[in-house]
């Protein structure tokens, strides 16, 4: 007990005696816990909205003729074959007229003179779940293009596929991000704590020759590291919590963020923000403790 | 502390040198052929010329150097192959006052004193009893707040030896406590190590000043190039 209040008091002195860089520090791991933390909510958030238009996210598979029923049932197995799908559903001709008609609604009079197979037949397939990765897309829709009498095939690929560079774009700023948080966490708080351990080598000479413990000499660094972490997390999702709040306000109303709900971090994944943080700031802090504290 | 390592040495010793010697490169012999022992609760005067090896033979019993040969004990333990914790909390029990004091220059006078106490986790409310208690013996009650680098010489010494004595510890060395000091100041400092030593401190002191200890019956020995040249009696 008495040992904590003794480093908790030469912890105090620390920071006070180097605040400057301490604030330095601490301005540079909440900066950095910022930026990563706001490419990630994107990111998670892109996702959720990504899920829900997969949602009815189906191919539409364009037919040269009308298939029979013996020619339905080959094609369905093809497809079962390659892969399962959550669905197969044919349309013929007849059909697509009648749906198109429904469409026009009052308008469907200039359909009148038209002949009722001049639309094509088709068959809509919605993929399992599971299945929904732009990969797995594009290579069932090159074997469905592959597949003898079909025409065209079309499931939104413009939209897919930029929506799919979209998320690597964002995997690729998260993982720079991310090295960079790495980075300044741990370098950051190594150098200041450096420069503390090097700017007062003879209070700590002075410390080991009255009996210090080793433990008294190195927890108030230790302590020092985690504070920052600490600190540093805390304050860079407060800000991100605000820029949140500022964006949820300011673009709320018709455009892009109604495709998909905005959310904040869960309370696991800030926990889990933090603790990074507070371990990365240790194991800066614990670098410098082993390479200039050796006793 | 792990193991007493020599039950033959009577509970009463509290150093124990046997040959032992100290090299400085290139072939300086600071210290020959030492064979010592100084008992518990005693009152122990180290003199010698400068450069006779005073303060080395000091260093050697606080384990701030290592001897080149021969044996140390302090308090019955090899000080010199105890490590961490264990030298740790020796140290904890060994007050020093140094011959260049070793202050921390940007901290307070009484911030200083009170490290030595701080390291074995006392309470607040004693160090800053004990702090005040000091200051008051030595004339520096004033000086509490001040920082050790605006003090002069003697002041500085007087909290050095302050801050070896603070802890109570039960070995206290002390490296010339008078040099800077006027005759009145010096019977004060005198005065303090006398009570710690009847307090039961063991006291070591190296010093140039004879009138503090030709007026004591304690034991003198004289250094002379490294070498002990006498070990007698002050006449009391
Ligand atoms: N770190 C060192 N490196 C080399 N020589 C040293 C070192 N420390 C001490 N010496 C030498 O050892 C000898 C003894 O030094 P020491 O400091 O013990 O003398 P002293 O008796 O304390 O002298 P003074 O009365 O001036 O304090 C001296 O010749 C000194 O030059
Ligand atoms: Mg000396």
């Amino acid at each position: 007990m008495n040992f904590w209040i003794a480093v908790l008091r030469q912890t105090g002195r620390n920071l006070r005696q180097t605040w400057s860089s301490q604030f330095m520090t601490f301005l540079t791991v909440s900066l950095s816990v910022l930026i990563f933390a706001f490419f990630s909510l994107i990111y998670t958030n892109m996702l959720g909205a990504g899920d829900r238009l997969s949602d009815d996210l189906s191919l539409i598979v364009y037919l040269e003729d009308e298939p029979g029923p013996a020619m339905q049932e080959q094609l369905r197995r093809k497809i079962n074959n390659f892969d399962e799908v959550e669905s197969i559903h044919f349309i013929s001709q007849q059909t697509a007229f009648q749906r198109f008609a429904d469409q026009l609604g009052e308008d469907s009079d200039i359909l009148h003179d038209m002949p009722h197979d001049f639309l094509p037949a088709s068959i809509e397939i919605v993929p399992l779940k599971s299945l929904r990765g732009y990969n797995q897309i594009k290579l069932l829709s090159e074997y469905l293009a592959s597949l003898p009498g079909t025409e065209k095939i079309q499931y939104g690929q413009e939209w897919v596929e930029r929506f799919y560079h979209f998320m690597r774009l964002l995997t690729i700023v998260i993982i720079l991000s991310g090295t960079l948080l790495i980075l300044t966490a741990t370098f950051m708080v190594a150098y200041t704590i450096r420069l503390t351990i090097l700017g007062r080598q003879a209070e700590l000479e002075l410390l080991r020759l009255v009996g210090a413990t080793n433990n008294y000499i190195r927890a108030p660094f230790l302590i020092e590291g985690i504070l920052q972490g600490l600190m540093g997390s805390i304050i860079g999702l407060i800000a991100l919590y605000g820029l949140f709040r500022w964006i949820s306000v300011h673009f709320t109303g018709p455009g892009i963020l109604n495709l998909f709900q905005f959310d904040f971090f869960s309370p696991s994944i800030i926990l889990l923000i933090i603790l990074a943080s507070i371990s990365l700031c240790s194991i800066g802090s614990y670098s410098s403790i082993r390479k200039f504290l050796q006793i | 502390m792990t193991e007493n390592n020599n039950r033959d040495i009577p509970k009463d010793t509290m150093i124990e040198m046997i040959k032992v010697g100290r090299n400085y490169p290139p072939d300086i012999q600071a210290l020959s052929d030492i064979s010592l022992t100084i008992e518990t609760g005693e009152m122990f005067f180290l003199i010698g010329k400068s450069g006779a090896g005073k303060t080395t033979l000091l260093k050697l019993i606080c384990n701030m150097e290592m001897p080149s040969n021969g044996l140390i004990e302090v308090a019955g333990y090899n000080i010199n192959t105890l490590k961490g914790k264990d030298l740790a909390l020796l140290r904890q029990r060994i007050g020093v006052a140094y011959q260049d004091f070793k202050l921390l220059g940007d901290r307070t006078v009484a911030e200083n004193i009170a490290i030595s106490m701080e390291v074995s986790y006392k309470k607040s409310r004693a160090i800053k009893h004990r702090v005040r208690d000091l200051l008051d013996q030595l004339q520096l009650s004033d000086k509490h707040d001040i920082l050790t680098g605006e003090l002069s010489r003697g002041e500085q010494q007087r909290v050095a030896l302050a801050r070896a004595v603070a802890n109570s510890p039960r070995l206290i060395l002390v490296d010339e406590p008078t040099g800077n000091l006027d005759a009145s100041t010096t019977e004060q400092v005198m005065e303090l190590l006398n009570r710690s030593n009847k307090a039961g401190a063991t006291i070591v002191i190296a010093t140039h000043d004879a009138s503090i200890y030709q007026g004591s019956n304690n034991r003198i020995m004289e250094l002379q190039n490294g070498k002990i040249h006498s070990v007698t009696r002050g006449n009391s």
